[in-house]
């Protein structure tokens, strides 16, 4: 057990090293600047519109960043190791098919949690900035200003973000190792992400069509019901930047149903990488 | 293989067996299947009928692999990596860590002349000869009994060439078993003790290279010192007795040896 650890954290790091080195993080350079210049505008609002911009600003940016990232990031893993061939220098080491496929996505999971991190104290830092600009002001109520800033409701829509993402490499990495191109990674990942969306509105209908509906559409909306996670569960993120109170254990229940859907994903793309040839 | 596209016959009926401490070559030209073998004998892909044994082991599994250090043909290493870190992170996956794989790295990078600043510079600085070295390097962090060396100097220039050669011979008289394919024939003429040919994915000969070339009904004398006069006189004691010169001259350097003579000493080490 110990060595299968070892061997899964050593592909583990050495995903993340070379996302390191291949200096992803400099993505993070172009994100404070955006937000920088959010945090300019709409000064004539109140402080509570001025804090949920930002937020809204803040969380979108964190999202398409994580979401470019991941997808790009999961969408190599496996396609880019064949192509370069260094594939073939891994598995002919006594390393398991699965152990490769876990060591790749924890390495990823470390990378966007990391990036989800220091976006999120990015974020905190510019709400505390953003704070004490308001508190210098007329009349501020700083009670009301800095519960708004430094609101600690955050850290679950960070955590939420963080868990979404890596539901969406894991898809990724699911795909990769079933394609040789990383065009079909991506597109078939972002299909899955756009379907997910609408994924309780396929099992709404697939539970109230009944009989009605014809065969193939009562079977695609099952297929989508059961295989596809439902996105829409993340959409606690936007109650919270909307300032709305979400329960940590409604939080923690969608963490645990995305870890379910890890499990699943990664289970998958190991049993089809395990019969592949290299 | 797979959909819409043709199904390949890559081996067909390929018997063969390497023996403990020998050097074996697997010969051919492109396409006859010896990548193809190689990557069977590893697991990286399944015969549709048929089965290989490494040490007892089927191959394939965790057990057969300890017992391999592979060189896959043109390797691109992870070029983020420095040669040290390619070894280290080879030898984990390999189940060694701690002070043993750290002394393990040394030893290694200095047996292919890979030491001290060399060894901690990105890969991607270095020349061919010297990433196929590290990745030979690389081959042997878990100490494995038998190394796989798939074109191990396709595309290196004669230095390094030789360097890869003066490598493999190193490691047979450590006990080593070393199958390597190649279809640059004077290399493995050089190092293999015997060798199988392959042609479109079919075994076409096999057998220890002495016995393969060797001319069994001619003879060859080398000669210093005989004069003009000599060598006539040799010439017709030879009809004489009924055989028949079919060749003579002064013999001829191999341009690889004249070309790495004419280096200057650094280049040459």
């Amino acid at each position: 057990m110990r060595g299968c650890l070892r061997r899964i954290f050593a592909v583990a790091q050495n995903t993340f090293l070379e996302a390191v080195r291949q200096k992803v993080f400099a993505v993070l350079l172009v994100f404070a600047p955006v937000l920088l210049g959010g945090a300019s505008y709409f000064a004539e609002f109140s402080f509570q519109e001025q804090f949920k911009f930002l937020k809204d600003l803040s969380y979108a940016a964190i999202s398409l960043t994580g979401l470019l990232v991941g997808l790009l990031g999961a969408a190599q893993l496996i396609p880019g190791e064949i192509e370069r061939r260094t594939i073939l220098t891994a598995l002919c080491r006594p390393l398991r098919r699965w152990e490769f496929i876990a060591g790749k996505f924890f390495g990823l999971a470390g990378l966007l949690a990391g990036m989800v991190g220091i976006m999120g104290l990015t974020v905190w830092g510019l709400l505390g900035w953003k704070g004490l600009q308001l508190v210098g002001g007329e009349g501020a109520d700083s009670a009301a200003i800095w519960a708004e800033a430094m609101d600690p409701r955050l850290i679950q829509a960070g955590l939420l973000i963080g868990v979404k993402l890596v539901v969406v490499a894991a898809i990724a990495v699911f795909f990769s190792t079933v394609a040789t191109s990383t065009t079909f990674v991506i597109a078939m990942t972002l299909m899955v992400y756009l379907i997910g969306h609408l994924q309780s509105v396929a099992r709404e209908q697939w539970l109230e069509t009944g009989e009605a509906a014809h065969g193939v559409v009562r079977l695609f909306l099952a297929a989508v019901s059961f295989l596809v996670p439902d996105f829409n569960l993340y959409n606690l993120i936007d109650e919270i930047v909307a300032g709305n109170m979400v329960a940590w254990q409604s939080t923690l229940e969608v963490v645990g149903y995305s870890v379910v859907y890890v499990l699943i994903l990664l289970t998958a793309s190991s049993v089809v990488f395990e019969g592949r040839d290299i | 293989m797979g959909w819409f596209r043709g199904r390949v016959l890559a081996v067909e009926g390929l018997e063969m067996e390497v023996k403990p401490g020998e050097v074996f070559g697997l010969l051919g030209p492109n396409g006859s299947g010896k990548s193809t073998a190689m990557k069977m004998i590893l697991g990286l892909l399944r015969p549709t009928s048929g089965q290989a044994e490494v040490c007892g082991y089927r191959a394939g599994t965790m057990a057969a692999r300890r017992q391999i250090g592979f060189l896959p043909e043109n390797p691109y290493f992870p070029n983020f990596l420095s040669g040290a870190e390619l070894i280290r992170y080879y030898g984990k996956l390999s189940g060694m860590g701690g002070a043993s794989l750290e002394r393990k790295i040394r030893e290694l990078l200095d047996l292919v002349r890979l030491g001290g600043e060399a060894g901690h510079r990105r890969l991607r600085t270095y020349s061919k000869g010297m990433l196929q070295r590290a990745g030979l390097a690389g081959a042997l962090v878990g100490d494995p009994e038998i190394l796989m060396l798939d074109e191990p100097t396709a595309g290196v220039d004669p230095a390094g060439s030789r360097e890869i050669r003066d490598l493999i011979l190193e490691l047979k008289q450590r006990g080593k078993t070393v199958l390597f394919s190649s279809h640059l024939l004077e290399q493995v003429e050089d190092v293999a003790d015997r060798v199988i040919i392959l042609h479109r994915g079919q075994k076409l000969r096999e057998g220890r290279l002495d016995e393969l070339l060797t001319r069994r009904n001619e003879w060859e004398i080398k000669v210093v010192g005989l004069l003009e006069n000599d060598r006539k006189e040799m010439r017709a004691w030879i009809e004489k007795r009924g055989a028949r010169v079919v060749g003579e001259g002064a013999p001829r350097e191999r341009l690889e040896d004249y070309f790495l003579r004419s280096l200057p000493e650094e280049e040459n080490r």
